[in-house]
């Protein structure tokens, strides 16, 4: 290859991976103008205050964000509250506890679960985690925001995992050796250096495991009923944000109120995951200037 | 979603194969997309040059699918509201609509449900959420839920309007009348609503998880969707057109098939599939 062919292609190939990245950027900035313009649209017919002071989302009439996004974050917290306790304990059982063969089982098998499509984890709240519910609590049936939340928890897991075991085992050797040198137990040692170290880190991983659960459309659209009213409890139905932009998006004609308000919801839910991803990486990069 | 899914699969493939172009598009409602696929396929196999295409969704999907552009036939188990006419008007689409069959409207039960048959008034105080345990109505002590559609649904939107109450906000909303038939099954206190064409096959109820309800009016004995007769006749309460709404640019190349689900044969094929006939 002669040497001016050498110098195109290097000149070529950059140009090729920077049309490649702002590709992206240009895709994020023109989701959100659209989100944006149409929710301008929306609110041209329809009061800002009454979007988000309304306790009824019924097209035509109703337009109330608060039960759609009390419904979403309910779901959420109950799936955080399931997840966060078995991921950072599985997180910190592959990196401390784990030896050999339970290792190398234990980490491709959390890979695996997050490679089960939603609708077939919705599907298994319908046929088992439904009826579950339904006995265990002497309910008439399970479709509620407790059998949400449980999916959800568990395509959560793997993120939540993923990332808090990498936190985890950026915590220096040396630090731990300095804490076992001192005659500290393993689990003295956990709680007081390692958990404290990773810290950022695991936060970041609760917030990108919150993200996923948030923006997850079919496992709720699935099992959890999808009623109207507003949220009581985990054992009342719910509908969340995603569902009803789902559920909704087929039938609207283009350009009326409605179609526009499916969009103002789509907004909010980029805001609330950009935040929740902003943060995220706020606490990723602490640690990555820890190690 | 999937029907989102299958939209956007649909939109490209039209896009991508401009062979297809003069592919015959069938769009909307649950209660109508079974008999509409299996009419298709009887015509399909006798007239192999027009190809077909149909779809599900809601009542809702298919009309807005027409108005989008996205179908030459809307199927919808409701007449099409003012306000949808409005929009077809200002946007300059004319439609015709067309009436290929009937349908009754079954109540449906779990089998464990002490009662046979439920007055309008009951069926009413339900619906709208007046009623939350089988104990108001007399029987025995079980918490009652409601299964229905979304509100995309024909079913839903011509349910409220024959009752003329607006649906409980506790009313779980369902993807379509097979999901409803599953959640009813396995719920002791569990009622809902599908269209006959879903719990009827030859004459006979289809399934036998749930219980099919008859219905009586302050006038009339009561009547169950099972009764081709009381049908035929009127008595039973929930019975309704099946309305499709055709593109008029599309009129032409949808005519034979408007024509052969009319026909003797399309009439049986209805028949046969627990929905009723156009009285001649």
């Amino acid at each position: 290859m002669n040497n001016r062919l050498r110098v195109r292609m290097d000149k070529a190939f950059k140009v090729v991976f920077r049309i490649a990245g702002f590709a992206c950027i240009a895709i994020l900035v023109s989701i959100f103008m659209m989100l944006l313009y149409n929710t301008v649209a929306f609110f041209s017919q329809i009061k800002p205050l009454d979007f988000i002071t309304d306790t009824q989302w019924n097209p035509s009439r109703h337009f109330g964000l608060l039960p759609l996004l009390a419904s979403t974050l309910l779901v959420t917290l109950g799936a955080m509250a399931i997840a966060i306790p078995l991921g950072i304990g599985t997180a910190l059982f592959i990196s401390e506890y784990a030896t050999g063969f339970v290792k190398n089982i234990l980490k491709p098998a959390v890979e695996m679960l997050s490679a089960i499509p939603s609708v077939v984890i919705g599907f298994l709240g319908i046929v088992v985690i439904s009826p579950g519910i339904s006995n265990l609590f002497g309910l008439s049936n399970g479709l509620n925001a407790l059998n949400g939340a449980i999916l959800l928890a568990i395509m959560a897991l793997p993120t939540i995992i993923t990332v808090a075991e990498d936190a985890i085992h950026a915590v220096p050797m040396t630090v731990k050796e300095a804490s076992y040198g001192l005659g500290a137990t393993k689990w003295a040692t956990v709680k007081n250096i390692v958990l404290p170290a990773a810290y950022p880190g695991i936060i970041a991983a609760i917030m990108l495991g919150m993200g996923r659960a948030i923006g997850e459309t079919m496992t709720v659209l699935m099992a959890t009923g999808n009623s109207l009213a507003f949220p009581t409890g985990f054992f009342s139905s719910i509908r969340t944000i995603t569902a009803t932009i789902a559920i909704e998006m087929g039938e609207v004609p283009f350009q009326t109120t409605h179609y526009y308000g499916l969009f103002a919801l789509a907004l909010i839910l980029f805001l609330i995951t950009m935040a929740v991803n902003v943060l995220a990486e706020r606490m990723a990069n602490r640690i990555r200037k820890f190690q | 979603m999937r029907f989102c899914l299958l939209l956007i699969i649909i939109f490209f493939l039209n896009q991508s194969c401009g062979k297809q172009a003069n592919v015959l598009k069938i769009k909307g409602s649950d209660t109508e997309v079974n008999i509409s696929v299996l009419l298709a396929e009887a015509y399909f196999s006798q007239n192999r040059h027009t190809p077909l295409s149909v779809s599900g969704g809601g009542s809702g999907l298919g009309i807005a699918s027409l108005m989008n552009g996205l179908a030459d036939i809307a199927n919808s188990s409701r007449p099409m509201n003012s306000e949808e006419e409005a929009l077809f008007k200002a946007k300059n689409i004319d439609i015709i609509p067309y009436v290929f069959a009937y349908d009754a409207l079954a109540i449906i039960t779990h089998p464990s449900v002490l009662t046979d048959s439920l007055s309008i008034e009951a069926i009413k105080q339900i619906f709208k959420g007046d009623i939350t345990d089988w104990q108001q109505l007399g029987l025995e002590k079980m918490p009652l839920t409601v299964y229905g559609r979304q509100n995309n649904s024909g079913t839903h939107d011509y349910l409220k309007k024959k009752l003329g109450i607006e649906f409980s906000l506790h009313a779980k909303e369902m993807n379509g009348n097979a999901q409803i038939i599953e959640a009813v099954k396995v719920d002791k206190g569990g009622i809902g609503y599908v269209g006959a064409g879903y719990v009827l096959k030859n004459g006979k109820q289809a399934d036998t998880g749930i219980k099919i309800l008859k219905v009586h009016t302050p006038s009339s004995k009561a009547c169950s969707p099972l009764d081709y007769d009381a049908v035929m006749s009127q008595q039973y309460y929930f019975q309704r057109p099946l309305f499709q709404y055709i593109l008029k640019s599309s009129y032409e190349k949808a005519k034979p098939i408007l024509a052969f689900e009319r026909s003797e044969t399309g009439q049986k094929i209805i028949v046969s599939n627990g929905y009723f006939p156009i009285k001649k």
